[in-house]
């Protein structure tokens, strides 16, 4: 059986998802992160919330892009995922 | 008359010993803090403080260690009778540096405890800081009580750090693992220092050793990173 994913990992593959899109639905985000409706929320709002993704809308629907601190944190990704790991935070 | 500067025992290598300490452990805080500044995990945040508590002391062991001495020559018929003594204010410095050294140097490691242990219970964390006070208190007049203090916390830290290592099995956490394991070890010869200088000689470079087995990891990390940022 596979390993649950961390935190981390669940918020790596949200914004690695923003990074290869210009411009992604909620319904994208979901399917691409492999997770349910209701526990994506808390993720969606801790990004908003740290800057990490924006949200935007076009004929009223609500879209999300990454932005540069976003992109800092998948470049710095893999340090933080052994930073993390060799101290067991 | 002449002023001169010494630098803790053993000619200063116990100084030198600790200048290297200051900087991994700034450094550990420094990388933490910014993990901290992308994600607001407080997670990190409390582990930044722990590593800058940490190297904070060592700053006040190097003052605590510091002192400067005053020599001066009197002349009489054919003799010259050479003095050394001891700048008065740098004894109520050393005073008080070791007290800071031993209550950010206890409260830095507790800090990790914590963190580590995911305690969240406010009311029990302000305990252990209680205790801690009493602890750094009490080693004013018993040194050794001090260093009890810190390898029973260690112990637990050097646990865990090995059952993180069962769990990861790579060569990061396994340096971690070593450098609280040779931490521990150098502040079991700390606990002895009062006896004989060598044990305060062997626990600085164990000491030293575990430091390095940090930096080790953390060069590491940044190797590895450098590699994986080429690769895409």
């Amino acid at each position: 059986m596979k390993n649950k994913r961390t935190k981390l990992e669940i918020i790596r593959d949200l914004l690695d998802t923003l990074q290869k899109n210009r411009k992604v639905k909620i319904t994208h985000l979901i399917y691409k992160a492999n997770l349910s409706n209701n526990s994506i929320k808390p993720y969606l709002e801790e990004l908003l919330k740290n800057k990490l993704m924006e949200q935007f809308f076009e004929d009223e629907q609500r879209f999300f892009k990454i932005t540069p601190k976003g992109n800092e944190f998948l470049m710095e990704y893999g340090k933080i995922k052994v930073f993390s790991e060799s101290f067991g935070l | 008359m002449e002023w001169t500067l010494v630098l803790g025992r053993f000619y200063g290598i116990d100084t030198f010993i600790e200048f290297l300490t200051i900087l991994v452990s700034f450094f550990i805080s420094f990388y933490s803090f910014r993990i901290y500044r992308l994600i607001k995990d407080k997670h990190y945040e409390w582990f930044s403080l722990a590593f800058l508590l940490l190297g904070i002391s060592f700053i006040f062991k190097i003052f605590s260690n510091m002192t400067f001495l005053h020599r001066f020559e009197i002349e009489q018929s054919n003799f010259v009778f050479t003095f050394m003594s001891h700048l008065e204010y740098m004894e109520i410095i050393n005073f008080f540096s070791f007290i800071f050294y031993k209550t950010f140097h206890l409260i830095g490691f507790l800090l990790l405890f914590l963190i580590l242990s995911k305690n969240e219970e406010k009311n029990k964390n302000l305990l252990f800081f209680y205790l801690s006070l009493i602890v750094v208190l009490f080693s004013i007049y018993f040194n050794f009580v001090f260093h009890i203090t810190v390898v029973f916390i260690l112990i637990y830290l050097t646990l865990y750090f090995y059952e993180n290592h069962k769990k990861v099995e790579n060569m990061n956490s396994f340096l971690v693992f070593i450098s609280f394991l040779i931490i521990l070890a150098s502040h079991l010869f700390f606990i002895f220092s009062d006896v004989h200088g060598l044990f305060y000689l062997f626990g600085e470079v164990l000491l030293l050793i575990g430091f390095l087995c940090l930096l080790a990891n953390q060069i590491k990390l940044k190797i590895e990173s450098k590699k994986s940022v080429r690769r895409k």
